[in-house]
């Protein structure tokens, strides 16, 4: 009985050190203690150990910064379901997209879940962008942050167009053709940027894979990196409201 | 910095072999990114893109009725067979690249809605309330409308359609070329 009794309290002592070794500090029940988890903690470092009632203000942030945020982690991850069953080439893309609008069961949900999130953040990020100009937060220590929002924008912009072209149906293709064809006319450099956008003459199986990369790696990874920018320049410039 | 740089060029003395061996390094390393940034570049230009050839082979001459248009979706090319010789179109909107569609009546309604309509320069051949309907090519992109010659009259397109190269093939067909762009006074008499 005591052999299991010893084993029971050394999982005991186990499972406690484990708890332990991931919550350091406790229950926050002082200020101190409060603010040495949040310092300490990986997940809550983002946060500021103090935060004035009147900088978090709903009608001055509308939380339109959080919630850009919160569509680009569904976008990533309704992105992501939708990997698994889209093959980026002309001759099974339209097929895969209405394989998961009719065949895949949630494959509409999935679908309609990125399509909505997608359109829904160009708005956020239009209104946090209107929102900041109109506080005047883009002004002196926050230029900085100003323009790699700005750059985040662009991001956002460039993911919905390439993000565009996927479905491959009639209205992605000629959409792609107009807005490549755009960039043709830009002086000198036209021709050769619509030859490297889309890798050849015509809108065809390079230009899907191209489009696709982009889509799903490259812009994603350039707005992670610099979104951890914007957030770490949020906490050191402080916060614009409640002045 | 440059001036640094030229004191150190200049002054020999100054140079010590751990700052040479540094300048040569950091000289290095500029000159491999320059060449790592270009190769990064060229490596996304296709030297082959495996797209439909430009040339291609229609019906012979002899399956275009005089005065027929025909459009080769596909090849995004339009045969017209005039009195005085057949010439080919490249269906490419000069606007934004979409493909025009034809229609027997391009005109009428914008006749009707008061709209002037240019005479068309090569066939003078002009669309007016007396005799409205007039052939022709519209782009569902942007609504540029083209004569049946594929000169532009309405829309945001700023010239008319190209016209590309046609002959006869040895086997008796029709030879398209669509990398080839003719004067529009090319004809092709058969």
């Amino acid at each position: 009985m005591s052999v299991i009794r010893a084993a029971i309290d050394e999982m005991y002592s186990v499972v406690g050190q484990m708890v332990g070794s991931v919550f350091r500090h406790g229950l926050p029940l002082t200020d101190k203690i409060a603010a040495r988890t949040a310092l300490t903690n990986f997940v809550l470092h983002i946060h500021p150990v103090r935060v004035r009632r009147s900088w978090i203000r709903m009608s001055y942030t509308l939380c339109l910064g959080g919630l850009s945020f919160f569509l680009f982690i569904v976008l990533t991850v309704t992105g992501l379901y939708l990997m698994f069953y889209y093959v980026p080439s002309t001759n099974h893309a339209y097929q895969d997209m209405r394989d998961l609008q009719f065949v895949i069961t949630f494959g509409g949900l999935i679908r309609n879940m990125h399509r909505w999130a997608a359109h829904a953040m160009v708005i956020t990020v239009w209104l946090h962008m209107a929102r900041v100009f109109l506080t005047g937060a883009y002004k002196k220590p926050r230029e900085f942050n100003w323009g790699v929002g700005t750059l985040l924008l662009l991001i956002t912009l460039l993911l919905s167009f390439t993000g565009y072209l996927l479905p491959w149906d009639q209205l992605s293709i000629w959409a792609v053709t107009v807005g490549t064809n755009m960039a043709k006319y830009a002086p000198i450099a036209g021709p050769y940027t619509r030859y490297l956008l889309i890798g050849g003459r015509v809108v065809g199986d390079n230009a899907l894979l191209r489009f696709y990369v982009l889509h799903v790696v490259g812009l994603p990874l350039a707005g992670f990196l610099l979104m951890v920018v914007h957030f770490w320049r949020v906490r050191k410039d402080g916060f614009s409201g409640g002045l | 910095m440059a001036a640094d740089f030229r004191r150190l060029v200049e002054d020999s003395r100054e140079m010590t072999r751990r700052s040479f061996l540094a300048m040569a390094g950091w000289v290095g390393f500029t000159v491999a990114s320059l060449i790592a940034l270009y190769q990064s570049i060229r490596w996304l230009y296709p030297n082959a893109t495996y797209e439909d050839p430009p040339a291609f082979k229609a019906d012979p001459p002899s399956a275009y009725a005089v005065g027929s248009t025909t459009v080769i979706i596909d090849k995004r090319v339009v045969i017209n067979h005039d009195p005085n010789g057949f010439y080919a179109i490249s269906l490419i909107c000069t606007h934004l690249g979409c493909t025009p569609r034809y229609f027997p009546d391009a005109t009428s309604d914008l006749v009707l809605a008061g709209t002037q309509i240019a005479k068309d320069p090569d066939t003078g051949q002009q669309a007016t309330k007396a005799n409205p309907v007039l052939p022709g090519f519209k782009c569902p992109c942007h609504g540029s409308r083209y004569f049946r010659d594929a000169v532009n009259f309405f829309g945001p397109a700023p010239r008319p359609m190209d016209r590309v190269h046609m002959e006869v093939a040895p086997d008796g067909k029709l030879l398209i070329d669509r990398s080839v762009i003719v004067d529009r006074s090319f004809r092709l008499k058969v």
